[in-house]
């Protein structure tokens, strides 16, 4: 079975869970085997779909047949990686080194490189028609698709080569004799051998560099492949990410020609229609003017800057209406993408 | 509030913290004090909100009594070198440098230390009355201000550990140093911000200023059932939107710590524009 992938991305706050699991409903609808992949926060999107807990295996979603959801344990792919990447021993020696930990929450491309080693393998299983990806809110969305070269740069970089030598060195080696007077320096200002330190696990780190990057080569492939899906709402900051997407991402990703403005308000809201109903008080009426002018100038401003965001990277723009509530079922969600049609297009044949 | 010399503005991402970092400058800059306002991590926010192009390391004026400037990691690290360990100026630093990055991205608290380090430093450089920070969102508030005591604790004792030691007591210091937590009431905001006030009483590496609810709508006198009689329209429509609306922001007000609010700002299309209003709301509120 090849598996159609959309990614959606977007900065925190947009909706992209919401929308992740009503395109997931969408498609299961449409006969097709699904499965929804979220992030954070994952407890939202089983709520939805009344799924109890979500992990990193896919769970069946009991009220729509042929779809299943499944949340990214950032820990657990990353511990999954390890091994997978390096000799036992090694694993074992990184699993137990603080320097490790600290990499995995720090680094900010190893949380979204986890993800998409976990996308990889959701593809690879060949279980499934479609696949939706929740991307993490780090960067907007854009850390996804930069992670598998950041962390491939990271662990097979010239830094890197540098402190340990050309050769994937084993265990204890020690450091490549140009870099020894820097590394003193350094444990002078530092106050101790905490480079040394370090650099006995960077080496760790390196022998993971061929395992790494033949795998970061095979997710960038799978990035490109995929439908990209970019949210924002008509606020600065998600417009701010969104952009990051358009201008930073060129190659990396499919090729996108849409961006999707959720929770938008109607655009009819824009009229001076005439209040009908003879029999409201004056200050009630005054009150419902004033109200519609205040919101009025609001569907204006919002309406103007995604006309100047849609222009200037020449995207198709389909808009979500904002809801009053967030979808708490399966049929709410598939409701969502009812009242945007357009959206609903995006999903594979 | 514009007592202190040193505030860190932080909330979702989203919230609106950097226009309201951006106001806070404007209303001490009207004020008569000189502002020093700080993006520590792109400053993209704060050169829309103050109208101005893309920030640099170095303080540049773009309002009467407000300069501003980004943090960025590579001078940042340069100058903590230099100028707060003493690296002599022979060393080879950029050699240094180098080895520091692939540190940087891997020890704890590096990059944290050396981001936080350039607001510490200009307090103590002392060259303006108050230094407004656009601080990161909250998801990394307290790894950026735990770095210090997290470098104390990990490096043996030396001229980092002094240094990194000086730093947490200036946060810690609430007679100089202060945190504003901005939120909209809204149900993931609200609930971030609790859990980080639950976090601070654990953990008080800053003393908190104040919570500020932004993006507040006001009450619509409109009876509900005045509003079931309504003919379909925009009228109706554009009533039953602000009323549902702030019913579900009342909610979540109704979680919070009474605090300042600043209004939802309908219609203004630059960021520009929103900064300065809210300095004058600002200026009433203060």
């Amino acid at each position: 079975m090849s598996t159609k992938v959309v990614v959606i991305t977007g900065g925190g706050g947009v909706g992209k869970t919401t929308l992740s699991a009503a395109l997931a409903v969408g498609a299961a609808r449409r006969n097709l085997q699904t499965c929804v992949v979220t992030v954070d926060p994952a407890k939202r999107l089983a709520d939805a779909l009344g799924v109890e807990t979500l992990g990193n295996h896919p769970t069946a979603v009991a009220n729509q047949p042929g779809l299943w959801a499944a949340m990214l344990d950032v820990s657990a792919s990353w511990e999954a990686m390890v091994h997978r990447h390096a000799a036992p021993e090694v694993a074992e020696r990184l699993l137990a080194d603080p320097f490790f930990r600290t990499l995995a929450d720090r680094f900010p491309a190893a949380q979204s490189y986890a993800a998409g080693e976990q996308m990889a393998e959701h593809i690879e299983s060949r279980r499934w028609d479609l696949l939706v990806v929740d991307t993490p809110p780090a960067g907007g969305g854009i850390d996804f698709y930069a992670a598998p070269g950041r962390m491939r740069e990271f662990i097979g970089g010239r830094l890197l080569r540098w402190l340990t030598g050309a050769s994937i060195p084993g265990r204890r080696a020690i450091y490549k004799v140009t870099a020894r007077p820097a590394l003193k320096l350094a444990d002078t200002v530092l106050g101790g051998p905490l480079l040394e330190e370090v650099a006995d696990f960077l080496m760790d780190l390196r022998s993971l560099h061929d395992g790494i990057s033949h795998r970061a080569a095979a997710i960038e492939l799978h990035l490109r492949r995929a439908t990209p899906i970019v949210v924002t709402t008509a606020y600065p900051t998600p417009m701010r990410e969104a952009r990051r997407f358009f201008e930073d991402l060129p190659e990396k990703a499919g090729k996108s020609d849409t961006v999707v403005f959720n929770k938008q308000l109607p655009a009819t809201w824009t009229d001076s229609a005439a209040l009908r109903g003879a029999e409201i008080e004056a200050p009630i009426r005054t009150a419902l003017r004033d109200n519609l002018t205040r919101w009025a100038a609001e569907v204006r401003r919002q309406h103007d800057i995604k006309q100047q965001f849609a222009a200037r990277h020449e995207l198709h723009m389909i808009e979500v209406p904002w809801a009053e509530s967030a979808p708490t079922s399966v049929d709410a969600l598939a409701g969502l993408l009812a009242s945007a049609p357009e959206l609903e297009e995006h999903l594979p044949a | 509030m514009l007592e202190r010399k040193l505030i860190f503005v932080s909330g979702k991402g989203g919230v609106g913290k950097s226009a309201v970092a951006a106001s806070l400058a404007i209303v001490a800059a009207r004020r008569g004090l000189r502002v020093l306002a700080i993006g520590m991590v792109d400053g993209l926010g704060l050169a829309e909100h103050f109208a101005t192009e893309k920030l640099a390391y170095a303080p540049r004026g773009v309002r009467p009594g407000i300069d501003a400037l980004a943090v960025y990691r590579e001078e940042a690290l340069d100058e903590y070198l230099r100028l707060q360990l003493h690296v002599p100026r022979a060393a080879p630093t950029k050699v240094l440098t180098r080895a520091l990055n692939v540190l940087a991205e891997t020890a704890p608290g590096i990059r944290e230390i050396v981001t936080i380090g350039k607001p510490i430093y200009e307090l103590w450089k002392g060259g303006y009355d108050l230094v407004l920070v656009d601080a990161p969102p909250l998801g990394q508030l307290f790894s950026y201000l735990r770095a210090p005591s997290a470098i104390a604790d990990l490096v043996p004792a030396g001229p980092i550990q002094k240094q990194a030691n000086h730093m947490r007591d200036s946060i810690a210091d609430a007679t100089t140093t202060s945190l504003v937590l901005v939120t909209t009431p809204e149900e993931l905001p609200v609930l971030e911000t609790m859990e980080t006030l639950d976090r601070l009483d654990v953990e008080p590496v800053v003393g908190l200023e104040t919570l500020v609810v932004n993006r507040l709508l006001e009450p619509l006198e409109v009876p509900k059932n005045v509003l079931a009689t309504l003919p379909a329209g925009p009228h109706s429509a554009a009533a039953h939107h602000h009323l549902a609306t702030h019913s579900q922001q009342q909610r979540w007000l109704d979680a919070l710590p009474p605090s300042p609010q600043l209004p939802y700002l309908f219609g203004l299309h630059t960021a520009g524009e929103v900064a300065e209003q809210l300095g004058d709301v600002w200026d009433e509120i203060i």
